[in-house]
């Protein structure tokens, strides 16, 4: 709403995804915009499914939205969940991975495998990448969150010196460079990841 | 028969006392406060009713909690600052509602005769959506607690009952009643009713706004809320003592005389609007009822005249008054009846995508207390922490999550009612300083029977690995003096074990132990959170011969297990804890531990 970009990072408690929130509000700050962002904490991590919130623009009003035009997906499942997020046209960027909820180990549920599909009838645009096989390329296998973001940074309107001040600013030092290295592979397979409509 | 028994000239702290005796009132406890103290005073001699004074009004309140979840109807008394300390379980077990009934006592102090402060907790009950009842004489002390009762369980809401010192400390003829027959009940096992976790609170809570609808119904319906006929072109809306001072000062006036004065019944308020033009509302302290009747649109005189502090007496609200008679009645408004609060839907889930609550971690050592606890049959009345997630499923080890530091008085409560061991209380190291320490001096005080699990993970982990007295460790993470629970509670008085969780062998036969042993015991399960422990306790392998896929380590919800094709698979996740080797019966699962090379 009034130009403002919304961005839903997604994925299961201890995924990193209040980094990623950090980088992409460090990235957007950088870019001199105006960024406001909404965590839920507490209760929500241990396993659970979390919801991060990014939004800026020239200037923000709520840190909140119902509907993002990009969303971020750390697990697969929860990049299907996210679909619900998803204003018309908006973008999906998800990883492959799968961690399994307690019902689908226990036998309960079947883990649901359709996302491309359901993206495809949706119209969203998905980009899909196996962002754990490029962590553990660009050497830590934590870095998924800031692989995810080098592919969004592709929809993203942010310049790769805005990204790379986001990085500097909101990751330690002692694992810069290990998410430098991520956040360029993420970029570089990204763009050859999306998946066809 | 004695249908002419004679009147007694009681205090209402002694009619209250009296009257929850009629009502069936099997526990009573409080904390002495000006002008509370002599109900239970009273209550002491009265037949069949156990009472107790607690360390302070919050463990109080929370003994009565266990009470009546073990199935009998419960009294708490306090003064009115007594309920700022009691606050937190009063504002959660609004969403909890109750078992048998439960009705809270707050005796206020308007003129601070004995009170640092003279807050209207008349508020209380607006801020936590129950009702109250406001007594205005010692016969109605008598008579209303017997209602609250009802109210409380017909509306499975705890009830306010509220009354200032001269109320509480004013005499009066009571003529006593017939006792009222009290339902039997019994404790039934209800986590998305007891459990306030956030997924269960969300839908009490909208049950609390839908039940508040029906209390003002309620409140519409009551002969506790009468509208007495004058004879003049006046008329006042009062409760409580305030209703007496000013039906002497006015008796050609009409009157809503409001007994159960909240929820506000509207369409009555209307009611006395329709025969009168000159309406006043007369309470001592806050405009709390004439702020309501604004809200409707109608014109009233209240604390624009009338003294918002002190107490009031009949001259005081003759003076402040009689004026207003003589000038010219203000038009005639309709009221604006008020709008019904719209109550959220819950958003509907995306279909057919299994959820993903947040659970224990792999590895987590709360995981094998609640394995130990399970054998014995008690019922787990728990605390706020990370340990709450085990009231989620599979392992549903929790009965109750009402506050901080709630799960040892309602222990304390729950024992003493069924006169044994029947509920354990769980808690965790950081819950427990916070305030597991006064209701733990509180039980055994009171010579509660109890087991008292004390999670130690070193840390307060929920909220991100902050420190606490147990650890020393201070918020610049230096380190300060700690505080050992085992010499806490040793100087208590309390016996207390404390063992390895890590050990499941032998927090197994702790527990055990406690269980048998008569009288309140503490059991610290110690080890550090999972989290914070890098190096993994051993190895977990799987035999997939034996394996039967029988779902007894699957039970404990860890999530480093899942059911194979053939037999159960360990993932990456294990920290090599060992408690599913323990459960197994078929001897499919093996642990190395860590660094011990054994075969």
């Amino acid at each position: 709403m009034n130009g403002t970009t919304t961005v839903s990072l997604v994925g299961v408690g201890g995924q990193g995804i209040l980094l990623g929130a950090a980088v992409l509000a460090e990235a957007a700050m950088a870019e001199g915009l105006d960024v406001k962002a909404s965590e839920v904490k507490g209760m929500a991590q241990r396993g659970g499914s979390v919801l991060s919130t990014v939004r800026f623009g020239r200037h923000v009003y709520s840190p909140l939205a119902r509907h993002a035009d990009l969303v971020f997906a750390t697990e697969l499942l929860e990049g299907l969940r996210g679909l619900d997020l998803l204003a018309p046209r908006g973008t999906l960027v998800s990883a492959t991975t799968r961690i399994l909820p307690g019902s689908v180990l226990r036998g309960e549920e079947a883990y649901p495998e359709e996302l491309a599909a359901a993206a495809a009838a949706r119209g969203v645009r998905l980009i899909l990448l196996d962002a754990e096989e490029l962590a553990r390329e660009a050497g830590n296998l934590r870095a998924v969150n800031v692989v995810l973001l080098g592919a969004a940074s592709l929809v993203l309107p942010f310049s790769p010196d805005a990204w790379e001040r986001g990085l500097a600013a909101a990751v330690p030092a002692k694992i810069l460079e290990v998410n430098r290295r991520a956040f360029a592979l993420g970029r570089d397979v990204g763009a050859r990841q999306e998946v066809p409509r | 028969m004695c249908l002419v028994e004679r009147a007694l000239f009681l205090s209402g702290n002694e009619a209250i006392a009296q009257g929850a005796a009629r009502a069936g009132v099997r526990f009573a406890c409080g904390y002495p406060g000006t002008p509370s103290t002599e109900i239970v005073e009273t209550i002491v001699g009265l037949e069949g009713v156990h009472a107790e004074w607690c360390v302070n009004e919050k463990v109080a309140l929370e003994t009565a909690v266990g009470a009546s979840l073990a199935g009998v109807r419960s009294l708490v008394t306090m003064k009115h600052v007594g309920l700022n300390v009691a606050a937190d379980p009063f504002m959660t077990l609004s969403l909890t509602g109750v078992n048998a009934g439960l009705v809270v006592v707050s005796a206020d102090d308007p003129g601070m005769h004995s009170s640092q402060n003279e807050q209207d907790n008349r508020t209380f009950a607006r801020f936590a959506k129950v009702p109250m009842l406001e007594p205005s004489d010692s016969q109605e002390a008598y008579d209303y607690v017997a209602e609250a009762f009802s109210l409380s369980e017909e509306f499975d809401t705890p009830v306010l009952l509220r009354s200032t010192t001269r109320l509480s400390h004013g005499r009066g003829r009571v003529l006593r009643r017939v006792p009222v027959p009290v339902p039997e009940r019994s404790y039934e096992r209800d986590l998305a009713k007891y459990v306030m976790v956030p997924q269960y609170a969300r839908r009490r809570n909208r049950l609390v706004l839908e039940r508040l609808q029906k209390l003002r119904r309620r409140a519409e319906e009551s002969p506790l809320n009468v509208l007495e006929a004058g004879t003049v072109d006046f008329g006042i809306v009062a409760a409580g003592i305030a209703y007496q001072y000013a039906r002497e000062a006015f008796p050609k006036a009409w009157f809503l005389k409001l007994g159960l004065s909240y929820p506000l019944p509207f369409e009555k308020v209307a009611r006395l609007y329709q025969s009168v033009s000159r309406v006043a509302v007369v309470e001592e302290l806050d405009p709390f009822l004439e702020d309501q009747i604004h809200a409707l649109g109608l014109p009233v005189v209240g604390k624009d005249v009338i003294p918002a502090d002190g107490e009031l007496d009949q001259e005081t609200v003759f003076r402040a008054l009689e004026p207003f008679l003589a000038r010219r009645p203000p038009r005639r408004r309709r009221p604006v009846p008020p709008r019904t609060p719209l109550i959220s839907t819950p958003p509907e889930l995306p279909a057919g995508l299994p959820v993903r609550p947040p659970v224990l971690c792999p590895g987590c050592t709360h995981r094998s207390v609640y394995a130990a606890l399970r054998r014995r049959k008690l019922v787990p009345l728990g605390d706020i922490g990370c340990y709450t997630l085990g009231a989620l499923p599979p392992l549903l080890a929790l009965d109750s999550c009402l506050c901080m530091g709630a799960s040892i008085g309602m222990m304390s409560g729950f024992n003493q009612v069924l006169g044994r061991k029947a509920a354990a209380a769980v808690i965790g190291d950081s819950t427990f300083f916070h305030s597991g320490v006064t209701p733990l001096i509180d039980a055994h005080y009171n010579q509660s029977d109890g087991l008292v699990l004390v999670l130690d993970n070193r840390t307060t982990a929920m909220t991100g690995h902050q420190g606490h007295p147990g650890t020393g460790v201070r918020a610049d993470r230096s380190q300060g003096p700690a505080v050992e629970v085992q010499r806490l509670c040793e100087g208590i008085g309390v016996r207390c074990t404390t063992v390895d969780a890590n050990d499941h062998k032998a927090l197994d036969a702790a527990i055990k132990s406690e269980v048998e042993t008569p009288g309140l015991g503490v059991v610290v399960a110690l080890a550090p959170c999972v989290l914070m422990v890098r190096d993994h306790a051993g190895i977990v392998t799987v035999d997939e011969e034996r394996c039967n896929l029988c779902g007894l380590c699957l039970d404990l919800g860890c999530p480093a297990l899942a059911p194979g094709e053939v037999a159960v698979t360990l993932t990456d996740a294990c920290t090599g804890c060992g408690l599913c080797v323990e459960v197994c019966r078929r001897g499919a699962l093996a642990h190395e531990p860590a660094g011990g090379g054994g075969a």
